[in-house]
């Protein structure tokens, strides 16, 4: 009966369009103060220590170094670069884009501003080339996800703070997903060009590809200082993050002198601006996790659908079904810390592996930011493209139906996700 | 009076930003450093103990979010889901808008002051009746782990932060029922910055940065 006055509440308040933050924040409130015995001020506990972790200070460094990075022409000489290396196939600039996505995906942590960095540049250009419109929209937002998926990740590190599970395997384990789906969305690219007979770059000679790998090397850096640092152990993936934080700094301002330093305090107050924000909902979504577990809602959901006799693979089935729903009024962040305490335990009963599922869930969230009503992708490509929300969608429909696909693969085939983090020895042998 | 208290909000939060990330990035130069045998430099940085840089890291990250989050109340960056506000029509929708931020002030007002409690209790009241020589039997309250600072002081981010939050949702509450606008937040665009690409046609150089999706409210009388 709590469980659904509970959700009720926070659906209602919700829906009145208050802020996500604040709607979990009153739901917890009014609930602990109208329906409980629990002194209301053992919540202002909770205030203090919901964000205490030093885990979840990568958030706001990854922001600040992916802030950095975008401003700072390191998106630029990536773009020339992976055109330099697919230029020449069909459909060589749309190749070129999502092989500039991957590469960005691997140095910052957000979608969005994956889409900004590489579309903002991109898309232009294609359509100079002779591209229609709806081709590079569509390649670009839906490429763009891949910002999530390719470690660094924001919503990695949301996931393993609402369930405890390690960010240095969730990082390792979205490689491989990640050049999967950069490779799946790449072929549709290539056969849809070749088919259309799209416009090609001319070919570029190995001393050129040296010469834009070069001109890139100090941006691409960051994949191993990131990577590579926590890989060794040499820093924490909070660290890492501050690390990269530091060098996006310095390779935008001393390395590529695209960045003033006087529009330093603007980037970050911008950065703190987003940081806060996402904080902000990390906190309240605390409280209302606090709540949940007070009143033992995850266990009774568990217990209560595993009593229904729902296997393994209906499990599945359900989480991505739910997740895509949610995807359709949420951003990813609040879908991952409002859903995953809920839908972690009853993962882990069915003998799910942690790492397996939190991929599951990011790879859900991907496909949410590429379709209406609220997909922030989508928007951001829309302002870029100028092109109607309609219009985008009916263009990235073929690669978000490959999206699809790929989500079925990474639900049902754990591997694809677990192998490299377990060959690292980060996860411990399935069970 | 007031662009004195925006601009130290602003200062404040980009500072905090800022320095975090100084301050770590000197704690993982300093851990490797002082691995190296340097005559001398090794001494002197084996001397120095950086173990409190998380902690003061991890501070520095709540107060700029306490304080981050006001100032996002002031730039419309807490998105809320309006897919159905944004079909109703103009009246109706403005009256959701004001309870919605209405909502905001009474949230942030209620936990500004359970956090005002909290601290009173933890130390604030002994503290300052000790600095004003004010005899009390109250208790010394906890300091913090490695920096050994009073809680109080660390954790008065709460009620400072959210009234702050607090009066921002009222203050643009009023501005909305005034003159029917919200701040609006631009999904990646950074103030000022602007890269040299194809300049857009006049009348829409603020294309790309109109936020005309379901995550925004729109202003009074905006066509959707």
């Amino acid at each position: 009966m709590n469980t659904v006055i509970i959700f009720a509440l926070l659906v209602v308040l919700m829906l009145t369009g208050m802020p996500i933050s604040i709607s979990l924040g009153l739901t917890v409130l009014s609930f602990l103060f109208f329906l409980t015995q629990v002194p209301i001020e053992s919540v202002a506990l909770k205030l203090f220590t919901g964000i205490e972790k030093f885990e979840i200070m990568a958030i706001p460094f990854f922001i600040l170094a992916g802030n950095f990075l975008t401003h700072g022409g390191v998106a630029k000489r990536m773009i020339r670069f992976a055109t330099s290396m697919v230029g020449h196939f069909h459909g060589g600039l749309g190749l070129a884009g999502v092989l500039a996505c991957a590469l960005f995906a691997a140095v910052s942590g957000s979608s969005p501003a994956t889409v900004v960095a590489i579309g903002s540049i991109l898309l232009p250009a294609m359509v100079r080339a002779g591209f229609p419109n709806r081709f590079g929209a569509g390649v670009i937002t839906t490429s763009g996800a891949l910002g999530i998926l390719i470690p660094p990740s924001i919503v990695m590190v949301m996931y393993s703070v609402s369930t405890n599970t390690s960010v240095g395997a969730l990082f390792m384990a979205g490689v491989i997903p990640g050049i999967v789906l950069a490779t799946m969305l790449g072929l549709l690219t290539w056969y849809r060009a070749r088919s259309r007979d799209y416009p090609r770059q001319p070919r570029v000679s190995w001393v050129g590809r040296l010469k834009a790998f070069r001109d890139s090397f100090w941006g691409l850096l960051l994949i191993v200082i990131v990577m590579g640092g926590i890989y060794t152990g040499l820093f924490t993936p909070t660290e890492a993050a501050a690390m990269s934080a530091v060098w996006a700094f310095i390779a935008a301002v001393f390395i590529y002198r695209d960045l003033r330093l006087k529009d330093v305090p603007r980037v970050l107050l911008a950065s703190a601006n987003m940081s806060a924000m996402l904080l902000y909902i990390i906190t309240n979504a605390m409280l209302f996790s606090f709540l949940m577990t007070h009143e033992n809602i995850p266990q009774a959901m568990a217990d209560g659908m595993l009593g229904t006799g729902v296997g393994l693979i209906g499990f599945l089935l359900i989480a991505n079904v739910l997740l895509l729903a949610a995807g359709n009024f949420m951003e990813p962040s609040s879908i991952v810390l409002i859903l995953a305490p809920i839908l972690f335990p009853i993962a882990v009963k069915l003998g799910i592996d942690p790492v397996h599922f939190g991929i599951l869930m990011v790879v859900n969230m991907e496909v949410g930011m590429c379709h209406p009503p609220v997909g922030l992708n989508l928007y951001v490509a829309s302002g870029i493209t100028r092109m109607g929300i309609t219009e985008l969608t009916i263009a990235t429909w073929p690669w978000l139906l490959t999206m699809l696909v790929f989500l079925v693969l990474v639900t049902y085939w754990p591997p694809l996700s677990i192998w490299l983090p377990q060959q690292l020895g980060m996860v411990t042998a399935a069970r | 009076m007031l662009k004195v208290l925006d601009h130290l909000e602003e200062w404040l939060i980009s500072f905090l930003m800022g320095a975090a990330t100084l301050i770590i990035f000197a704690a993982v130069v300093h851990r490797y450093l002082s691995g190296f045998a340097i005559p001398g430099v090794q001494d002197w940085l084996l001397g120095l103990n950086l173990g409190w840089a998380q902690e003061l890291c991890i501070i520095m990250f709540v107060w700029m979010a306490k304080f981050g989050a006001a100032y996002g109340v002031r730039t419309g960056i807490h998105v809320g889901v309006d897919v159905l506000i944004n079909r109703m029509h103009e009246g109706r929708r403005a009256k959701f808008i004001v309870f919605g931020l209405l909502a905001g002030a009474l949230f942030t007002g209620i936990v500004g002051t359970l956090g005002a409690t909290f601290v009173w209790e933890n130390g604030a009241h002994h503290a300052i009746f000790h600095a004003l020589g004010v005899a009390t039997d109250t208790p010394e309250g906890p300091t913090t782990p490695d920096l050994e600072a009073p809680t109080w002081i660390v954790y008065s981010a709460v009620p400072l932060g959210s009234y702050l939050m607090c009066f921002r949702f009222l203050q643009v509450t009023w501005g909305f029922v005034r003159t029917g606008e919200l701040p609006h937040h631009d999904q990646g665009k950074v103030e000022g910055l602007d890269d040299d690409s194809v300049p857009p046609p006049p009348g829409e150089e603020d294309k790309i940065y109109r936020m005309d999706d379901e995550l925004h409210p729109r202003d009074k009388g905006e066509p959707r």
